[in-house]
């Protein structure tokens, strides 16, 4: 029985908005994250990804508001942990977030070792600074950081150069899960490889023992991730092994990414460029019965009238449709030629 | 446009400002119809007349007299009548003279009177009175029976042949006019100033003048920043080091130091209104012209001005067309802060007695300094310097408010 | 002169030694310092210039005012001419320009025309000397008061926004000698606590006797408070505004991320808001000052407000021109101060000098 670093059961969040409307911007999503392993999750813009992200640290201040569900970090059930409590002995420690756009994330007028000291101090008041100093070396080396950043100011370095000191910054004391929320989308080809690298490095030396991958960019994550969640509208709507995802999606939703992104990959290339009209639905009052299904090519009178499930098919693969795999894979088949 | 204008007139701050600012804009220009007295007309012989409704005394004695029986006049008439200090001398007499003090209330007219004129004895000799007090409370006593009195006024004229004094009329303690029949009138709702001048015409007219003053520096200053800005912006190189070095000289010396050499060199005899308008506005550019370069060099790489310089458009085509119209609202708020310290900047410069010339209008500041000068705060006279505070503060914090409410407006990230 | 060789000997001695951020600060300085002097000079001829452009002639108004009285044309002439030689006036504007310069550093800023055979040094010593020991303090304290007010009110947010947020927009539109009249009249007029005019009780002479520095305390309340409250107003806004730009900034989300402690962060946010606020005294203590010399005059406060005051009514242009000069002094010597102290405090300003 492989050990969960982070393990999410029916959790539920929502916005409360300055009108006092609730906003489900997670709505019953479950996920599981294995030691050694890395989870992506795709979406559109606005399907919640980083409020998921947000979510699932156990640290909500408002207008974010934790409603239901379980968050479970290596073993321990942080759900409606007390902020305080979360900031001590959560953040930074067990789970780590790098933000979108990472670069701006570092205060300008302060060095980058000064920084670190302070994010090792939250947690560990008592580390000397000659050991920081030592633990920051050893680990930027490690990630090939060139050490000298360490005693520069933020606006000394590149953006590629930025958002790698982010990034090792924020695992500094060995979180279990590392959150990255796109962590590459700003950044030219050259570093965004360079940060994937990272990443992965990261991973291979133990310095994380699990990672989350959110993007909007499906290809990237068959490079990076094991397996894949694709989230829309608040739902989890398919999950499955990268391989699956990207060649073998069920999901109406996902089979749209696929044909909307361009791709060099094999099986892929043939297939001509589709995008997804419409936009997704307005979460303050979701529709009743499936939520893509004004946006679905394939979409029944059925789809429409009540909510739909997860199907589990086991094997690591779920899907949110009322149609079987087999129905599925024929309209896909149909819709190719 | 119009759903900018739209979201502009929902703003709450700009709406609070745009309307305070208009009702004063309405005064200003409504107030001169109905009342076309010379606002620097002097009116009242003496100074500081205080607020209030000045009845002509001559004229109420020839108007319709009508006989009124209220209960209080006479009590009323030795009320005022009597000051402070009066009533606290008659007290102090009485307490020496052997009332108990809990029985003397100086509030309380009528008993007051009646125990002083019950027990108020001009033979008593109080120990300790000098003979200036004595004498002085004599002479108290003679007026109070005055008022007691309950004869009226016999009103005479003197004969041209006799010399005497040919009685014409008399006018009884019960005879009332009615203000609406007596020929002359003047209410001065804010008295008169050290001149003697209607303080209210006189605002008023200020009002008007320190508008446009402030108006005139103000677009002077705005076309002066707006342009230099542009040039500097958008052709930089050697015109933008050339522009800012200029700037940078007059940021650091204050500009009113320069308002002060200047206006004090151009002499008494040139300084009209516009004339200080036109100094102010010369020497307030600075601010204007650094944030519309800023906001230039923003846009000079956008992708639609780059556009155009493909298209082979002239620079001032390029100006004109792709970078004003972004920078208008920015430009438009500018103008209105100028015109605020324009306003604010000739008060300064008239209280040192360095404003427009003393004869021909009156302005806010000017007003201020006249206060200033004959010493109406110290004496307590505060109808000649408070409105005009007032005035002063209401106009600013009216235009700033509008400018506020068009920055959160403008700058969606400053709403609350 | 001196000073720039001196910074000569010192660069050149960081070049031998080495100091690599040593240099980087010594070029940033080594240029404020050059601006200062340029600008210096630009208020020389300003002051000079400026008042000598007025019509008319002051050596005129005076011999006419000293020859009241007098009938005999020459003896008009001889005073005329030597009021023309004493001040100057009969020689070409060039000349006249490298006396008043050689003038100045001789500390000799010329004779009052008012108060005539005074020396203008003379007035004005000790007219600065009550402006600075007023205006310096109450801006400072004023700035101070003011930015934390701004800060507070951007992080405590709730009830403390409401009220601090309309008053500082209040206070930041109304001048400087409005409520100047305001406190006067309220404090000193109505409620009789300080006393309304002058530096201090006219039946006393300057010693340094406790009384006379109580009477100097006291008269400093009113004019000090109308100082102080205007800056407080203007200040509160800008920090209020810089604060909350600084609150929602991401590195504030990413250090909360990482479970740094909110009193930390609220450190970053308040240095990093502060910044601008310096730079910010900087310029606007131009205007500052203006707004505190009116009010110096609704008090009659012996500072330099009343000094030109009196100078305008008496047609003085010696005075005018070296009370200006001295207030441009003031704010270019404040500023100057400022700006080197904003490159100390800055990190980022040495960071971007060394490379």
């Amino acid at each position: 029985m492989s050990n969960y670093m982070l393990e999410v059961k029916e959790l539920t969040t929502k916005y409360i908005t300055r009108f006092k409307e609730n906003v489900y911007a997670v709505d019953h999503v479950s996920l599981a994250v294995e030691e050694g392993k890395s989870l992506g999750i795709a979406g559109e813009s606005g399907c919640g990804k980083s409020t998921l992200a947000l979510s699932l640290m156990g640290y909500y201040f408002p207008p974010l508001h934790y409603t239901s569900g379980e968050i479970i970090i290596n073993g321990k059930n942080i759900s409606g942990m007390d902020p305080d409590s979360v900031r001590k002995l959560i953040l930074g420690k067990e789970i780590a977030y790098i933000p979108q756009s990472a670069m701006n994330a570092l205060n300008p007028t302060q060095k980058i070792i000064r920084f670190i000291e302070d994010v090792v101090h939250a947690h560990h008041p008592d580390a000397s600074k000659e050991y920081i100093l030592e633990l920051a070396t050893e680990r930027f080396e490690t990630l090939g950081l060139p050490p000298n950043v360490l005693e520069k100011y933020p606006v000394e370095l590149s953006g590629g150069m930025k958002q790698r000191t982010v990034i090792a910054t924020s695992v500094i004391l060995g979180p279990k899960v590392l959150i990255a929320d796109e962590p590459s989308s700003a950044l030219d080809v050259t570093s965004q490889k360079k940060v994937i690298k990272m990443l992965r490095d990261m991973m291979d030396k133990g310095i994380i023992k699990s990672m989350i991958f959110i993007t909007h960019e499906l290809p990237l994550l068959y490079n990076v991730t094991d397996d894949i969640m694709v989230m829309y509208a608040g739902q989890i709507v398919e999950q499955a092994s990268a391989k699956n995802a990207v060649f073998d999606p069920l999901h109406p939703y996902a089979y749209g990414l696929m044909g909307a992104i361009i791709v060099p990959e094999e099986g892929l290339r043939d297939v001509s460029l589709r995008a997804i009209p419409g936009v997704p639905p307005n979460l303050k009052d979701p529709p009743s019965g499936c939520r893509f299904a004004e946006r679905c090519k394939f979409v029944q009178p059925e789809c429409l009238v009540n909510s739909v499930l997860m199907r589990e098919l086991g094997n690591n693969r779920a899907y949110r449709c009322i149609f079987t795999e087999e129905e599925l894979r024929e309209f896909y088949q149909n819709d190719k030629k | 446009m119009k759903h900018t204008l739209g979201q502009i007139f929902r703003s709450p701050k700009f709406l609070v400002g745009f309307v305070i600012f208009m009702a004063i804009l309405l005064l200003v220009i409504i107030y001169p119809l109905f009342v076309t007295d010379n606002p620097l007309g002097i009116i009242g012989q003496g100074t500081f007349f205080e607020p209030g409704i000045y009845v002509n005394v001559y004229d109420s004695l020839r108007s319709p007299q009508y006989i009124l029986n209220l209960d209080n006049a006479a009590i009323n008439r030795i009320a005022s009548r009597l000051g402070d200090q009066e009533r606290q001398d008659m007290k102090e007499w009485l307490i020496e003279y052997g009332v108990p003090e809990d029985e003397i209330d100086i509030d309380d007219t009528e008993s007051l009177m009646e125990l002083w004129v019950n027990n108020y004895d001009s033979t008593i000799v109080v120990p300790g009175m000098t003979a200036a007090k004595r004498k002085y409370y004599v002479r108290l006593d003679a007026s109070l029976e005055g008022i007691l009195a309950t004869e009226g006024f016999h009103i005479s004229v003197r004969n041209e042949e006799t010399g005497d004094l040919d009685e014409v009329g008399y006018v009884n303690q019960k005879d009332y006019v009615n203000v609406n029949q007596v020929a002359n009138v003047r209410i001065l709702p804010l008295g008169t100033d050290n001149f003697g001048r209607d303080m209210l015409t006189e605002l008023v007219a200020a009002i008007g003048v320190s508008l446009k003053i402030g108006l005139v520096a103000g677009l002077i200053a705005t076309m002066i920043g707006l342009s230099l800005g542009l040039l500097a912006g958008y052709i930089g190189g050697w015109l933008d080091d050339i522009i800012m070095f200029i700037t940078n000289l007059f940021t650091v010396i204050p500009s009113f130091v320069l308002l002060i050499l200047i206006s004090y060199s151009i002499g008494q005899e040139q300084r009209g209104a516009i004339t200080i308008a036109a100094v102010i506005g010369l020497t307030s550019w600075v601010w204007t012209t650094r944030a519309v370069r800023a906001q230039v060099i923003s846009l000079r790489n956008r992708d639609h001005v780059n556009l155009s310089k493909l298209s082979g458009h002239s620079v001032l085509h390029i100006i004109v067309a792709d970078i004003l119209p972004y920078i208008a609202s920015y430009v438009f708020m500018a103008l209105i802060l100028q015109i605020s310290s324009g306003i604010l900047a000739e008060a300064g410069l008239s209280i040192l007695g360095l404003g427009p010339k003393t004869t021909e209008v009156p302005t806010l500041g000017l007003m201020m300094n006249w206060a200033m000068i004959y010493s109406a705060h110290i004496m307590g006279k505060w109808w000649a310097y408070f409105p005009v505070i007032v005035a002063i503060a209401l106009v600013s914090f009216s235009l700033n408010l509008m400018n506020t409410g068009l920055d959160q407006v403008f700058n969606p990230a400053l709403r609350d | 002169m001196l000073q720039a060789k001196r910074g000569m000997a010192v660069f050149s001695n960081c070049q031998s030694i080495g100091g690599a951020a040593l240099k980087g600060y010594l070029k940033y300085f080594g240029g404020k310092l050059i601006w200062f002097l340029i600008t210096l000079i630009f208020a020389f001829l300003l002051n000079f210039i400026l008042p000598r452009l007025m019509p008319g002639d002051p050596v005129a108004i005076i011999t006419q005012r000293v020859v009241q009285g007098m009938t005999s044309q020459t003896g008009i002439q001889k005073v005329y001419e030597e009021y023309a030689t004493l001040f100057g006036t009969n020689r070409p504007m060039h000349e006249q320009f490298f006396l008043y310069v050689r003038n100045l550093f001789q500390g000799n800023l010329g004779t009052s025309f008012s108060q005539y055979p005074r020396p203008v040094a003379d007035i004005l010593k000790s007219s600065l000397g009550w402006t600075l020991a007023l205006q310096l303090p109450a801006i400072l304290v004023g700035w101070m008061i003011g930015n934390t007010l701004g800060a507070l009110a951007a992080y405590v947010k709730k009830g403390f926004d409401k009220v601090l947020l309309p008053a500082s927009i209040f206070l930041s539109n109304l001048p400087a000698f409005g409520m100047a009249v305001i406190l006067l009249v309220i404090f000193g007029v109505q409620l009789k606590w300080f006393p309304t005019s002058g530096g201090y009780g006219f039946d006393m002479i300057p010693k340094f006797s406790w009384d006379f520095i109580k009477s100097v305390i006291l008269h400093y309340q009113l004019p000090f408070w109308s100082i102080v409250t205007i800056a407080i107003g203007g200040q509160a806004i800008g920090m209020r505004s810089m604060s909350i730009y600084e609150l929602n900034a991401d590195y504030v989300k990413f250090a909360r991320f990482l479970g740094i402690k909110d009193r930390k962060i609220i450190g970053y946010v308040f240095r990093n808001a502060m910044l601008p606020q310096i730079t910010g005294l900087a310029l606007s203590i131009g205007t500052m000052v203006g707004g505190a010399l009116v009010a110096e005059t609704i008090f009659s406060y012996p500072g330099l407000g009343s000094t030109i005051l009196t100078a305008v009514m008496g047609q003085d242009y010696p005075m005018i021109s070296a009370a200006t000069l001295l207030i441009t002094l003031m704010v270019l010597v404040t500023t100057f101060l400022i700006e080197i102290l904003y490159g100390v405090i800055d990190p980022r300003i040495k960071a971007a000098q060394t490379d």
